[in-house]
């Protein structure tokens, strides 16, 4: 194992204009072949650490029609693979569809680091501690992927079969994330803890998504994904269902959040305990949960008092 | 002490001043050695070990010689095979490893090449065949027979041992009322200086040697240097570029970096420039001693210390730095700040297979005080007495005489106690603040400039040009802590001219008089007496040609606002510039002048610990308020309130920015702070994951206050004081002493993670029945 960051490797770096170029370079290599580099925040430490040591890198940066930032006729909201999330936290649309995405792209590293990293590559990367995964899954998010053989989509909950991996061939790329219009009353929370009170690496990340039932005062519905709760980021279905059809309690949240425990398995390193990450999946969970409940609940009297005026 | 006397009237000094080299600065246009160019200039790369023990058996450079673009590659071969250090008795560093590499990290070979990338590719193409060796990473493991040694010459791994002994401890056990020994760990800690080491390297066709680098200590650097290369120092000249944050370190000593710059550009004919990436600058030694303390106390039933004893281990790692003066240090300082009748030190520093250990700054003193501050406290609360109470009992006072020979002769500790426990509000708040809510107090001190065996002195020089604005040289560098401006004003403030009208030089030691630079808060007293005495012989020279000019004495003239003035006739005045003039054009003289300052007349034993180490010494207080988040063990620091006696502050501005970057220092140490490793392998090597407090971590502006108590110090210039490390040393007992008053949980352990403190309020919850 190396012991120091070294030069980068000598590779070939193509840089296409667009998706059908990106295509065309990828389709018959192999992933030891060929890099795909969207921001590189990750990838070129990766390079350097030796990591990955690619033939070919194929830089996204100039292909415009996976930069974008669309309304959908429905109410939802699609976004390309390239955008930064510098441009996520800029943008209104994001903003009035899904405040979440801009709480938990907020939430990571600084301007700098924000400006180049992009949401494909958050995602793409596929690494347990992806900030921007956990948001979008509760979103129920699907995500595109291109190839010389067509495009399919896939639910983004299903994307990561095991740590560092993803379900795309080696000829394909994600070139585009959608997210449906949210249900009425809903809203959504991203919390993260680190050591620190900003720019840090998270130890443990939860989002939760929950809509409203106003004539029942229950949650309709509600969704819970983890950053770093096990070797990929995942959704804690069981957990989840324990709330549904159910109002806000005390005693809830403590199931909800034992029953996440249950189904998390979080790893033991030198950044923090296992032991200590499942007390903080513990502790964010009920806070998450309240925090969107909170929010949720307060919609709801924002869109009455606009209505009735 | 606190009387009208010590509040005198200046011109100049006293009153905020922003520093010269602000504006260059922040408009980018100082140069530090990573800006400098030079035709032809090569870039250098170190090859490091990849183990953290083990023997050097082959190295082949071929393929690193024969790829297009470098120009010559060295190992420690090629090198005289001298080893130069710090102190006399502890040489044990080489420019680059012969035979040995004792940490993971360390520097086996060196590439010079047209540029950076084409040094790293020829890195890469050097290989090294190691018979790797067995290794020792904690200092109790490496002093058990059997573990591997390190250094032929130290046996059991010990680099360094002192001890001392004043008064009888047992006896003072044997009667007092209360006893206590606790155990505290320490973590390591980086300098985090933004500006990595760099260097430029020139070898001239005369066979002289020239240096430019980021070098606190120039003087220090040079001295090493001729070591190393085993050539007369006065062959090499160090020249000082703008240094981008010290606290010690690598930026005190002649680095590998430093003397393969020399060795590669004299084998190329060509300047050779070195930057270590910030991955290098935490991989490499140079960092805050780990140490586990030890501490043992005994007490009066109303809290009077009667005797305490220490027992250290400091894990040194792979070379020696300074840490024999690291140890000694820790011992001497616990003297200060409060009254210890009898106390016993030993101490330990040991040999281990990681990055080597030195000073950084509050040096040793940050470590003692934090155990010493924190077992205070709990005396405090099994004997039911005040926390400040029992600070102020044992508070040393002006004029006392510590019993390892410390002649004390300001120190407004009792004050800085008063101010701190008003700023923050302590007794409405000491146990009043709500749950998971917290107050805690911390006290340290400090010196001004230590005496060392070796080179203590400081010495000025200063000459008056026709213009009426003066040149002035030390060998004290500023390393960002405002020395230029202080020296400026002091300069300034003698002579009657503007702080702009003095052009402090930097170091140069082809030109600026010989002084061990920037460290142990030397500066401002030690060369501040220099600057003043060289001021003040060029005042007298000018009021010599002044008076006869006027036809008055001599001793009747002052020095105001670019005038001479008869002080009893003040209509009586001439410009500076006119009395400059006719003094140099007419009648040939030279406005000059020089100053030293040494105070050196008692000899310190070294052997025993006995002696006055520093001129002045300094206490500080501290109060600093938490929140503790139980359901994550997070720590928001809240507020951080203390006071400081620096004597008469000079710059107060300075001294703020001083003392304030002292306690976020602290934060960070207490808090976030700490250098990973794993079988000698640092984890973290970089500024995201070693985690620096950033400025979301520290309290609002408006609850981070700081207030100077003023005291006259006699031997300082004009009163003065160190400002830069004492106020930091208080800080992390403070925030430990917080997170106890806030949850209950005492840790001795740092830095005090959420982890720990999360699972220590579990296991209280526990305790009470509460989960």
């Amino acid at each position: 194992m190396s012991t120091l960051m070294k030069r980068l490797p000598k590779f070939e770096y193509l840089g296409p204009q667009s998706l059908a170029e990106v295509c065309g370079m990828i389709a018959g290599t192999t992933r030891d072949e060929v890099l795909l580099l969207a921001g590189g925040t990750d990838a070129i430490l990766q390079m350097r650490r030796r990591e990955r040591t690619p033939r070919r890198v194929v830089g996204l940066k100039g292909v415009a029609e996976l930069d974008f930032v669309r309304g959908q006729d429905d109410g939802g909201l699609a976004f390309g693979a390239m955008t930064t999330l510098q441009t996520l936290v800029a943008s209104p649309l994001v903003g009035q569809r899904h405040e979440l995405l801009q709480a938990a792209a907020a939430q990571i590293g600084g301007n700098e680091l924000r400006n180049v990293a992009t949401v494909g590559g958050n995602i793409a990367g596929a690494l347990p501690c992806a900030d921007m995964s956990p948001a979008l899954m509760t979103l129920g998010a699907k995500i595109k992927l291109v190839s010389e053989r067509g495009e399919r989509w896939l639910a983004l909950e299903e994307f990561f079969p095991e740590f560092g991996r993803t379900l795309a061939l080696e000829d394909e790329v994600l070139a585009e994330i959608s997210v449906p219009k949210p249900a009425a009353n809903s809203a959504g929370a991203y919390l993260k803890f680190h050591d620190r009170h900003s720019m840090d690496m998270t130890i443990v990340g939860v989002a939760a998504f929950v809509s409203w039932d106003s004539e029942s005062r229950t949650f309709a519905e509600i969704r819970l994904a983890y950053a770093n709760g096990a070797p990929t980021v995942f959704r804690a279905h069981r957990a989840e269902a324990l709330l549904r059809g159910q109002a806000l309690s005390e005693e809830g949240l403590e199931a909800v959040a034992e029953t996440a425990c249950a189904e998390s398995s979080p790893r033991t390193s030198w950044r923090a305990n296992g032991e200590y990450r499942l007390e903080l999946i513990r502790a964010l969970t009920k806070r998450a949960i309240r925090q969107a409940w909170e929010k949720a609940v307060r919609s709801k009297a924002v869109t009455s008092k606009e209505t009735s005026r | 002490m606190l009387n009208k006397d010590t509040q005198r009237e200046f011109q100049v000094l006293g009153k905020p001043t922003p520093k010269k080299d602000a504006p260059q600065k922040a408009a980018g246009r100082a140069e530090y050695a990573d800006d400098i160019s030079m035709p032809g200039m090569l870039h250098g790369k170190l090859l490091r070990s990849p183990h953290p023990h083990a023997r050097i058996v082959s190295i082949d450079v071929s393929r690193a010689m024969a790829l297009p673009g470098v120009r010559a590659v060295i190992t420690g071969r090629d090198f005289p095979g001298v080893r130069y250090g710090n102190l006399p008795q502890t040489r044990d560093y080489l420019p680059l490893a012969i035979d040995t590499v004792r940490y993971l990290g360390e520097e086996v070979a060196a590439v010079a090449a047209v540029d950076e990338d084409t040094a790293e590719e020829a890195i890469e193409l050097i290989h090294v065949e190691y018979e790797v060796l067995a290794a020792t990473f904690d200092p109790e493991e490496a002093m058990k027979p059997g573990a591997p040694q390190l250094h032929g010459q130290s046996p059991g791994n010990i680099s360094a041992h002192t001890e001392s002994h004043f008064g009888d401890v047992e006896a003072a056990f044997a009667q007092a009322d209360y006893v206590r020994e606790d155990f505290f760990e320490t973590q390591p800690v980086k300098q985090g200086m933004l500006e990595p080491h760099a260097c430029v390297g020139l070898w001239d066709s005369f066979g002289k040697a020239t240096l430019w680098s980021c070098k606190m200590s120039p003087y220090a650097v040079w001295r090493q240097l001729a070591m190393g290369l085993d050539i007369k120092p006065g062959d090499i000249r160090v020249v000082q570029t703008y240094v981008g944050g010290g606290f010690s370190g690598g930026k005190q000593e002649a680095m590998p970096m430093d003397f393969c710059a020399l060795l590669l550009a004299k084998k190329t004919g060509r300047p050779v420039k070195f930057v270590h990436t910030m991955e290098e600058v935490l991989i490499i030694g140079h960092m805050r001693h780990p140490m586990k303390i030890w501490l043992k106390t005994g007490t009066t039933r109303d809290g009077r210390i009667l005797a305490q004893h220490v027992k250290l281990l400091a894990n040194g790692g792979a070379y020696s730095s300074i840490g024999g003066f690291s140890i000694f240090l820790a011992g001497a300082m616990i003297n200060l700040p409060y009254r210890v009748p009898n106390m016993k030190f030993e101490a330990d520093r040991v040999y281990t297979n990681n990055g080597f250990c030195g000073a950084l700054r509050g040096h040793t003193v940050v470590q003692m005080c934090f155990a010493r501050d924190s077992q205070l406290e709990m005396i405090a609360a099994e004997l039911r007495l005040d926390p400040l109470e029992i600070r102020r009992r044992n508070a040393i006072q002006d004029g006392d005489v510590t019993p390892n020979g410390f002649r004390v002769n300001t120190f407004a500790f009792d004050e800085c106690i008063t101010r701190v426990a008003e700023m923050s509000d302590w007794s409405n708040k000491k146990g009043k603040l709500p749950k998971y809510r917290g107050i805690g107090f911390g006290c340290g001190a400090h010196l001004s400039g230590a005496r060392l065996m070796g080179h203590s002195a400081s010495t000025a020089e200063m000459r008056m040009l026709e213009d009426g604005t003066v040149h002035l040289t030390t060998g004290s560098t500023d390393v960002g802590q405002g020395v230029e401006t202080v020296m400026s004003m002091i300069a300034a403030e003698v002579l009657g001219v503007g702080v702009d009208d003095v052009h402090y030089l930097k170091v140069d030691s082809a030109a600026t008089p010989l002084d061990p630079g920037t460290f142990g808060s030397r500066v401002t007293l030690f060369t501040g007496n220099a600057v003043k005495q060289a001021a003040e012989e060029i005042a007298r020279q000018l009021a010599e040609v002044a008076a006869a000019r006027m036809g008055v004495a001599a001793e009747d003239l002052e020095f105001r606002k670019h005038e001479i003035i008869n002080r009893k006739d003040e209509k009586q005045r001439v410009s500076l510039k006119e009395i400059v003039r006719w003094g140099m054009f007419q009648q040939g003289r030279i406005f000059s002048g020089r100053g030293s300052y040494g105070y050196s007349e008692e000899k310190i034993d070294f052997r025993t610990g006995h002696g006055n180490l520093s001129p002045a010494y300094n206490p500080t207080a501290c109060a600093v308020e938490v929140e503790v988040d139980p359901e994550t063990g997070q720590v928001t620091v809240v507020g951080l309130w203390g006071a400081d006696d620096s004597g008469t502050p000079l710059n107060p501005m300075a001294v703020k920015g001083q003392v304030i970057g002292a306690a976020v220092m602290s934060i960070g140490h207490a808090l976030y702070e700490n250098l990973i490793r794993i079988d000698g392998k640092v984890m973290n090597p970089s500024f995201r994951d070693y985690k620096m407090p950033l400025a979301t971590d520290m309290p609002l502006l408006a609850n981070f206050k700081h207030s100077n108590v003023i005291t006259w110090e006699p031997e300082g210039p004009f009163g003065a004081k160190e400002a830069g490390q004492g106020a930091g040393t208080g800080v992390i007992a403070a925030i430990a002493n917080a997170v106890f008053d806030a949850t209950g949980v005492r840790l001795n352990r740092l830095p005090l993670t959420p982890e720990r403190i999360l699972f220590g309020i579990k296991r209280l919850q526990e305790q009470n029945g509460e989960a």
